[in-house]
C-alpha cells in the first residue's frame, strides 16, 4: 500500500489540539506525539524514530511528561497519539533528569559519535560518569547505539533481511548472519541512510559497493554503457526494474542518471523536431 | 469414552475413587521433579522390584508433591480404613520395611512424619480415609502445614497427576461441567469478577476485568494463553502445580475459553520444564480421549483444543508482548504497549488474546465450584484467595508454602520456615523474583498482598521467598541478580541494556573494595532512571534489589567503600 493509496481511501484524521509545553497545537486524531512536536518546531531529542516505520520505543531519548488530572507520568512521544486534550511537557524536571542519564549511558556506548556528542552537548550533558566501551575490532567503529534504524530499513522496508541483531542484552550487535558477507544486501544503503549516528561504513570502490560494516559484504555494480562509470548495485537495479513498466526500462537499466537524462533529452528533441537539425 | 452428562462424569468418579482407594495398601511415591532429584525414582523402583518378586496385593502408584521439599522424598500409605500416612525422608533401603510393615497392615513408624485421616480437594469433595495411628502426629499439627491454606496445592501430592481418573475422582471437571453446561459466558465472568482474583503472574490485574476486555473485543477469532514461562530464580510454584495437577490448569482453561469465546488454547512452558511438558501432554490427550478437549465437549457442542508451546530459555518470554513474539516464531522483544494483548492487532497473530499466569488459572475451577462469596473470604480485602510461595535460600523448612494473601512474612518465614537454617538469625527476604526486593526483618510484619509488598519496594512477583541470614552479604546480593537481570535483558532499550550493565559494573567495582561513595551514588541515579524509563517490566523492575539494598543496609555499601 503506498502513501497515496492511504489519503484516497482514507477519511482525513479528526482535528484536535494538544497542548505542548502550555501552548495550543492543531494535530490529527491518533498522530504520534513525535511527529507533531517535530512539525511545530518543538525540540525533542530521538534517535529511533523514522516516518516510515513503525514506532519502535528502544531509544527512550524522546521520553515526555504526559499531564492527567494534575499528575504527570513519563512516556515515549513516538509511541503516543495525539488525542483532544492531551497536555505534555517535554522539558520537566523529571524527564531532565533522567534523559542526562539516558545521555551518558549514551556517550559510554558510543564514545566515537559526533552526532551523539553533538546532542548530548545541546542537552546540557558533555562528560560521563560510566566506563566507556572501547572496541577497536568494532565493525561499527564505537558509534552503534542499536536504536534499530538499520535492521528494520532492511527487513520492513527493503525485505532483504541482510542483517539483524546478533546475541542479547549487552551484547547485542548488528551485522550479517555469522559475521559473514551476505548474498542477501542490495547494496541500497538505506541502512546507511537512516543510521542517525553514522556508524555505517560503505564505499564503491571500483566495479563493487563495499558494506565495511557488515562484514565486507560486496555488492557489484553496474557499469553505465556510455560514460563507463559504476551507478547502481545490479541487485537493487534487478529489484527495481521488475517493478517498473516504462517504455525506458532499457534506458535506466543500462545508462547512469546523468547519461540517461541526456539520452532522454536528445530523444524528446528529435521527436519535437522530426528528426531536422 | 466420552463424557456427555453429568451422570457420565459421576461414573468415572467411582472408577477413579477405586483408584485411590482401591481396597487394598496403596503406596504412592512423590514423583515431582523434586521428588525425582533426591531419590524417589530409586525409591518407586526398588518398591517395585519387591511388590512384583513377591506378587503382593500392594497397588504402588505416583503421585505429585505436597510441597515440604526439607523432608522429601515423601511416600504416602493408605491402608484401608486408615487415615493416610505420609512418610518422609525414605530412601530406597527403607523400601522392604515399608513392605513389610505395609503387609500387615501398619506403616514404618519412625519414617512417618504425618497422618491425614481426611482431606479436603475443596471443590466440594473430601475423601475420608479413616481413623488410627494414634502415634504419628496429625497433617493440622506439623508447624509447616499448620497456617497453610491449601486452594491451589489442593490436590499436590495426594492424586496421580498421570491419571485423569484420579483428578474426577476428587471432583474434578465439575466446574467446567457446571460452566459449560449451566452457566452463560457473561455469569462466568462476572462471578470471576466478584471473586476478586488477580493476575498471580505478579501484577496484580483483575483477572475478571481482563477476560470482560477480551470477550468485549470484537473478532473472529481469539486466544487464550497460559503463562508457564516460570524463570525466576528460586521460584517452582507453578512447575509444580503442573507437574502434580496438570488437570485443574486444563479445567481452567476450558472455563476461561468458554467464558472469552476462545476455540484455542496454548500453553506457553519454559524448555527446562521436561516433566510438566510430559504431564501436561499426557492430561491434553487424557481429556481429549474423554470429550473434556475437542469438538464437541461434554456433548455442548463447544470447541476447545489446547496446544503446548515450549520457550527456548529466554527469562524476558515472560512479558507478554515478548511471549507472543516467541510464540509467533519471532525473537523474544518486548514491543511497547498499547496495542496490548487483548487488542485487536495485539495479541497472538493479531487476534484478541487473554493472557494468564498458571495459577491465575488454577484459581477458576474452585471459583466456578464454590462461588465468589466462599473465595472472596479467603484472604485480605482487595487481595482474594490464597497464593504459593516457595520458600526458599537459608531457611530451616524449604518448601512451597501456600497461604491466605495478607498473611505476615513473620508467619512465612519464621512460623512456617521455622526461621534460619542452622540457628542462624533470619535478615532478609529477597520477594518476587529477581525484580523484586529485599525487606529486612524489622518490616516483617509485613502483609503479603500486592500493595504492602509495594509500599515496601518490592514486588509479589510470581511467589519466589528467598530468605537471607546474618551471614548474606546484601551488596552480593544485589549483584547475584543485576547480574542475572544483565543477561536475561533483551537488549532493545538502553537503559535496561547498557543501564543494568554499568549497575553491574559499580557494583563490582564496589564489591572489589575499589569504589567510592560517589559510585553509590551513581548506582543510586542510575537506578532510578532505569525503572523510569525502560521499555518493559525487565527493566523497570531489575534495579529493585539495588534500591532496596540502598534503602535498608546502606551500611553495607558504606563499609566497602573509601570515605
Amino acid at each position: 500500500m503506498t502513501n497515496g493509496e492511504v489519503s484516497s481511501t482514507v477519511a482525513p484524521a479528526k482535528q484536535v489540539t494538544v497542548t505542548i509545553n502550555g501552548k495550543k497545537y492543531e494535530a490529527g486524531e491518533g498522530e504520534i506525539l513525535l511527529a507533531v512536536a517535530l512539525r511545530e518546531k518543538i525540540a525533542i531529542p530521538h534517535l529511533c524514530y523514522e516516518a516510515s516505520l513503525d514506532p519502535y520505543g528502544a531509544c527512550r531519548l524522546c521520553m515526555v511528561e504526559v499531564v492527567r488530572h494534575g499528575k504527570r507520568e513519563m512516556v515515549t512521544s513516538c509511541t503516543t497519539r495525539a488525542a483532544e486534550g492531551l497536555e505534555v511537557v517535554t522539558d520537566g524536571p523529571e524527564v531532565v533528569k533522567h534523559r542526562s542519564i539516558l545521555f551518558e549511558l549514551y556517550l559510554a556506548e558510543a564514545p566515537k559519535s559526533e552526532v551523539i556528542k553533538a546532542m548530548a552537548e545541546r542537552y546540557g550533558v558533555t562528560k560521563t560518569r560510566f566506563l566507556k566501551k572501547v572496541d577497536t575490532t568494532d565493525s561499527l567503529g564505537n558509534k552503534c547505539v542499536l536504536c534499530g534504524l538499520c535492521v528494520r530499513a532492511c527487513n520492513e522496508l527493503m525485505g532483504a533481511g541482510a542483517i539483524g541483531f546478533i546475541n542479547r542484552g549487552p551484547y547485542t550487535v548488528v551485522n550479517t548472519p555469522y559475521f559473514g558477507a551476505t548474498r542477501d544486501c542490495l547494496g541500497c544503503g538505506a541502512c546507511v541512510k537512516v543510521c542517525p549516528t553514522d556508524a555505517i561504513g560503505m564505499e564503491d570502490i571500483k566495479d563493487e559497493r563495499v558494506m565495511k560494516s557488515w562484514s565486507n559484504t560486496r555488492v557489484p555494480l553496474v557499469q553505465c554503457s556510455c560514460c563507463g562509470t559504476y551507478f547502481a548495485p545490479k541487485a537493487l537495479a534487478a529489484t527495481i526494474l521488475a517493478r517498473v513498466t516504462t517504455s525506458l526500462k532499457e534506458e535506466i537499466a543500462r545508462r547512469c542518471p546523468e547519461c540517461r537524462g541526456k539520452l532522454i533529452a536528445k530523444k524528446e528533441i528529435l521527436a519535437k523536431t522530426g528528426g531536422a537539425r | 469414552m466420552k463424557i456427555k452428562s453429568v451422570s457420565d462424569l459421576a461414573a468415572r468418579r467411582k472408577v477413579g475413587l477405586q483408584k485411590i482407594q482401591p481396597g487394598k495398601p496403596r503406596i504412592a511415591v512423590g514423583l515431582a521433579t523434586c521428588g525425582i532429584a533426591v531419590g524417589g525414582k530409586r525409591v518407586y523402583e526398588r518398591l517395585k522390584e519387591i511388590i512384583d518378586k513377591n506378587g503382593l496385593d500392594i497397588t504402588l502408584t505416583t503421585v505429585g508433591c505436597i510441597g515440604y521439599c526439607k523432608e522429601e522424598p515423601l511416600v504416602n500409605i493408605t491402608i484401608p480404613g486408615k487415615p493416610l500416612v505420609i512418610l518422609h525422608k525414605v530412601s530406597e533401603t527403607d523400601a522392604e520395611e515399608i513392605i513389610r510393615t505395609v503387609s500387615n497392615g501398619e506403616v514404618p513408624y519412625d519414617k512417618a512424619l504425618c497422618q491425614v485421616p481426611a482431606w479436603d480437594h475443596v471443590k466440594g469433595c473430601t475423601l475420608d480415609y479413616g481413623k488410627g495411628f494414634d502415634r504419628i502426629p496429625l497433617y493440622a499439627d506439623i508447624p509447616f502445614f499448620r497456617h497453610q491454606k491449601k486452594v491451589i496445592l489442593r490436590d499436590a501430592g495426594l492424586i496421580n497427576p498421570e491419571d485423569i481418573d484420579e483428578y474426577i475422582a476428587i471432583g474434578g471437571y465439575t466446574a467446567a461441567m457446571k460452566a459449560l453446561t449451566g452457566m452463560d459466558p457473561e455469569a462466568i465472568i462476572k462471578e470471576v469478577e466478584k471473586s476478586g482474583l488477580r493476575g498471580r503472574g505478579g501484577a496484580g490485574f483483575p483477572t475478571g476485568l481482563k477476560w470482560r476486555i477480551t470477550r468485549d473485543a470484537k473478532a473472529d477469532k481469539k486466544y487464550i494463553i497460559c503463562n508457564a514461562d516460570e524463570g525466576d530464580p528460586g521460584a517452582y510454584m507453578n512447575r509444580n502445580e503442573m507437574e502434580s495437577d496438570p488437570h485443574m490448569l486444563i479445567e481452567g482453561l476450558i472455563i476461561g475459553a468458554f467464558a472469552m469465546g476462545a476455540a484455542e488454547g496454548l500453553i506457553y512452558i519454559r524448555a527446562e520444564y521436561p516433566l510438566a511438558i510430559k504431564r501436561l501432554k499426557l492430561a491434553i490427550e487424557q481429556a481429549w480421549e474423554y470429550g473434556i478437549l475437542g469438538k464437541d465437549i461434554f456433548g455442548t457442542g463447544f470447541v476447545f483444543d489446547i496446544g503446548i508451546a515450549t520457550g527456548a530459555g529466554a527469562f524476558v518470554c515472560g512479558e507478554s508482548t515478548a511471549l507472543v513474539a516467541s510464540i509467533e516464531g519471532r525473537t523474544g522483544r518486548p514491543h511497547p504497549r498499547p496495542p496490548r494483548l487483548t487488542d485487536i492487532g495485539g495479541g497472538l497473530f493479531g487476534y484478541p488474546t487473554d493472557l494468564n499466569n498458571v495459577e491465575t488459572w488454577c484459581n477458576v475451577p474452585v471459583i466456578i465450584s464454590n462461588g465468589s462469596d466462599w473465595y472472596q473470604a479467603i484472604g485480605a480485602k482487595g487481595n482474594t484467595g490464597t497464593k504459593v510461595f516457595s520458600l526458599v535460600g537459608k531457611v530451616d523448612r524449604v518448601g512451597l508454602v501456600e497461604v491466605p494473601l495478607g498473611t505476615t512474612l513473620n508467619t512465612i518465614v519464621s512460623d512456617i520456615g521455622n526461621g534460619g537454617a542452622n540457628n542462624k538469625k533470619v535478615k532478609a527476604v529477597q520477594t518476587g523474583g529477581p525484580s523484586g526486593g529485599c525487606i529486612p526483618f524489622r518490616l516483617f510484619d509485613t502483609p503479603v498482598d500486592f500493595e504492602s509488598l509495594n509500599k515496601a519496594g518490592s514486588i509479589m512477583g510470581s511467589g519466589g521467598i528467598v530468605v537471607m541470614d546474618e551471614d548474606t552479604d546484601m551488596v552480593d546480593i544485589a549483584r547475584y541478580f543485576i547480574n542475572f537481570a544483565t543477561g536475561e535483558s533483551c537488549g532493545k532499550c538502553v537503559p535496561c541494556r547498557e543501564g543494568l550493565k554499568h549497575s553491574l559494573l559499580l557494583l563490582n567495582r564496589i564489591m572489589a573494595k575499589k569504589g567510592t561513595k560517589k559510585d553509590i551514588e551513581t548506582l543510586a541515579l542510575l537506578s532510578d532512571t532505569i525503572v523510569a524509563t525502560s521499555l518493559c517490566g525487565l527493566g523497570q523492575t531489575a534495579p529493585n534489589p539495588v534500591l532496596t539494598t540502598l534503602a535498608y543496609f546502606r551500611e553495607e555499601y558504606d563499609a566497602l567503600v573509601k570515605p
